[in-house]
């Protein structure tokens, strides 16, 4: 068994203190950093602080309120009063104001009031100038149905259960578990073409022979499983503290961040069949490495495993519709397709334990069998140079 | 008690039948030679003995038994294509295979120092593989087989590509192999190097085995009635001399069917010949290989 470690621990060390890794790991959150970054750019333009006027001739505004603090990012927009619309214009056309509205006499009958400006105004300054009327329009009435009254209504859909509910505040949770998937895939494919690649490599560079007189082929693609399912597993784990860091952070400041969570049905499904989904995806890209005669073949054969495994993602608006139709519970079942499915239907719907328990089942006896045959595989093709191996031989009952 | 006994092994590929028959006896602490031209079925051989590949028929015991998992740390192994890990620096190269081989980690490094130093790659350890020269990696490939001490050990061609220099470290190192006590088995195609350092051999074409015992009988099976003799002045007439052919200042004297070569020294002293050499000719391993492969004699 120590040998089996060993070999885990050289692929490991092989591929995680490597430049490429190293490289690849920090991709990703280099990606999504830029990503984030580019949100906050666009809503930074968004804010123009620029003072917005208005000229009241309603009275309604004789003696204003304050307008409401906006919600961060949001910042705070002056709300300038002007005697008249001449006076409103010179500042608008001085770039003083970014635009002023208008309430005529009538206002509080019609609702009719215009605005007149240069540029577009951006949301964050209209929302504003609309909670300052509505707060001002309401000056008289309770605070407290004032404040509901402005704030509207905060809608939570709940599960008939009452275990799982979806409201403003946390949709971000939807979306986590398909977020999740995606990452799950990268690794478990980087890691899983480690493995591919190793296999290949020892093959073309004839290392393999010196191998198997140490160890058992059976020990030693257990370690290299071991081994590349560690290096997408780290990969994860730094994925996570590069996403959960920031969201620790800014949830203090950002109120849609304060809204994530991650339900226990959320870490079962990604506990007992995104992990047995991993090692099969691994053992699958050992068996493509064992099969093959050179690197470039195997690429193309790992094609036959990711389609599957992508295809949820591609019927994700027929999965959102209905996400407890059969079609949907036939793809969890379904080894390949199974923790994708099962991660989006997560998102949108309670799932019941007993697919979790069958999907798990399947996806935990599919990485053994996975692994079986990969060892097998192994074992026929390490010897094969230039010469690929035929999946009907590693099933076939012959001698090796 | 043999280190290795192969017992009427057989093993085909299709209609390829790689090894036929074969069998064949390595004493422990021997030094034996396993030749035969390419594709001979000296690998596949190999390949049985180590339980890579299993016999269709016939049976192998080695280090006193059939082929286990615990054996393979008492048994190097170097086969004829290289296979070192290339990305990875020759230190840390040398020590995970060592460890493979069951040496603790700690052990396996102090080991790869000390031969390192040996075999003068010292300055080269935190290269990578595959920016040795293939002489080094070949050294590389020598020091990973006898890291872990083993009992047995099996060197394909562990000469090829190397320069004298190293060829010499090389041999020395396979005698002090055998010194410790050591079973060594030698495949190669430099039949001198197999002369220099063997005393048991087994030859293998098509699968069979066509010469198996020891050198020196083999070499005397093959001798024909020929002495070499140099003197200072010409040779007289000689009775029981059918022939003599001059070779590089010396005379190759091919004698009757029934006159034995003492007979002739004693014939040379008495007409008082100043002899300088006389010796017995043998054919070279290399003549007896050729003879043998190119069908003109040989007997399992």
């Amino acid at each position: 068994m120590i040998k089996t470690w060993r070999v885990a621990l050289h692929e490991y060390r092989k591929h995680v203190f490597n430049r490429r890794f190293v490289f690849g790991l920090l991709s990703v959150p280099l990606v999504i950093l830029a990503l984030v970054g580019l949100v906050f750019l666009i809503l930074a333009m968004e804010n123009n602080t620029t003072p917005i006027g208005y000229v009241d001739h309603s009275g309604l505004l004789a003696d204003p309120l304050p307008a409401p603090a906006p919600e961060p990012p949001d910042r705070p927009v002056l709300v300038v009063p002007f005697a008249t619309e001449a006076d409103a214009r010179s500042a608008l056309e001085a770039g003083k104001i970014q635009a002023y509205y208008v309430l005529p006499e009538n206002y509080l009958t019609t609702g009719e009031l215009r605005v007149v400006h240069v540029d577009d105004i951006k949301s964050p300054a209209r929302q504003q100038f609309y909670d300052f009327l509505a707060a001002n329009l309401l000056k008289g009435a309770d605070p407290a149905i004032a404040n509901r009254l402005v704030e509207g209504a905060q809608v939570t859909i709940q599960s008939a259960d009452g275990k799982r509910s979806l409201s403003a505040d946390n949709w971000f949770s939807f979306l986590l578990p398909m977020i999740a998937g995606i990452g799950f895939i990268i690794a478990m494919f980087s890691a899983g073409g480690y493995l591919m690649q190793a296999v290949v490599e020892e093959k073309e560079n004839r290392t393999m022979e010196v191998i198997i007189t140490s160890v058992s082929p059976n020990q030693f693609i257990t370690g290299k499983i071991i081994g590349d399912t560690s290096i997408g597993l780290t990969q994860i784990l730094i994925w996570i503290l590069f996403i959960v860091t920031p969201i620790l952070i800014g949830r203090n400041t950002l109120k849609f961040l304060q809204g994530i969570q991650l339900s226990s049905q959320t870490v079962a499904v990604l506990v007992f069949t995104m992990l047995p989904s991993f090692v099969m995806v691994a053992a699958l890209m050992a068996v493509i490495g064992a099969t093959v005669s050179e690197a470039r073949e195997g690429q193309q054969m790992v094609g036959i495993i990711s389609l599957p495994i992508w295809i949820p993602y591609m019927l994700t608006s027929l999965l959102m519709g209905n996400p407890n139709s059969p079609l949907a519970i036939a793809l969890s079942m379904f080894p390949l397709t199974a923790p994708v499915t099962m991660l989006i239907r997560d998102g949108l719907t309670i799932l019941p334990a007993w697919q979790i328990a069958a999907c798990a089942a399947i996806q935990i006896l599919s990485a053994a069998v996975t692994i079986w045959v990969a060892g097998r595989a192994f074992r026929l093709g390490m010897l094969r140079y230039g010469q690929r191996l035929k999946l009907r031989e590693v099933f076939a009952r012959q001698r090796a | 008690m043999p280190a290795v006994e192969l017992s009427h092994i057989t093993k085909t590929f299709g209609p390829l039948k790689a090894v036929d028959d074969v069998s064949f006896v390595i004493e422990k602490g021997g030094l034996f030679g396993l030749l035969g031209p390419n594709g001979a079925g000296k690998t596949t051989g190999i390949r049985v003995m180590l339980d890579i590949f299993k016999p269709d028929s016939g049976t192998v015991s080695i280090l006193g038994g059939p082929m286990d998992e615990s054996k393979k740390d008492r048994i190097g192994y170097m086969p004829e294509e290289r296979g070192l890990y290339q990305d990875i620096p020759l230190e840390r190269c040398l020590t995970y295979l060592g460890s493979l081989k069951g040496l603790s980690p700690a052990e396996a490094k102090r080991r790869s120092e000390t031969y390192l130093e040996r075999f003068d790659l010292t300055a080269y350890k935190n290269k990578k593989v595959k920016e040795l020269s293939k002489g080094m990696q070949q050294k590389a490939q020598v020091i990973a087989t006898i890291l872990h001490q083993p009992e047995l050990l099996i060197v394909d061609e562990p000469f090829g590509g190397l320069d004298p220099v190293n060829t010499q470290m090389v041999k020395d190192q396979l005698r002090e192999q055998q010194e410790q006590g050591v079973t060594i088995i030698l495949c190669s195609h430099q039949m001198q190097q197999v002369e220099e350092l063997c005393d048991r051999i087994v030859l293998i074409d098509h699968g069979k085995v066509m010469l198996y015992g020891n050198l020196a009988d083999i070499r005397r099976q093959f001798s024909a009635n020929v002495v070499v003799v140099r003197a200072r002045s010409p040779l007289p007439e000689l009775q029981g001399v059918e022939r003599a052919e001059p070779v590089n200042g010396s005379v190759k004297l091919h004698l009757a069917p029934g006159t034995q070569p003492q007979e002739l020294l004693k014939a040379l002293v008495a007409r008082d010949v100043a002899l300088e050499q006389f010796e017995i000719a043998m054919p070279t391993l290399d003549e007896i290989f050729i003879r043998v492969v190119s069908g003109e004699g040989g007997t399992a």
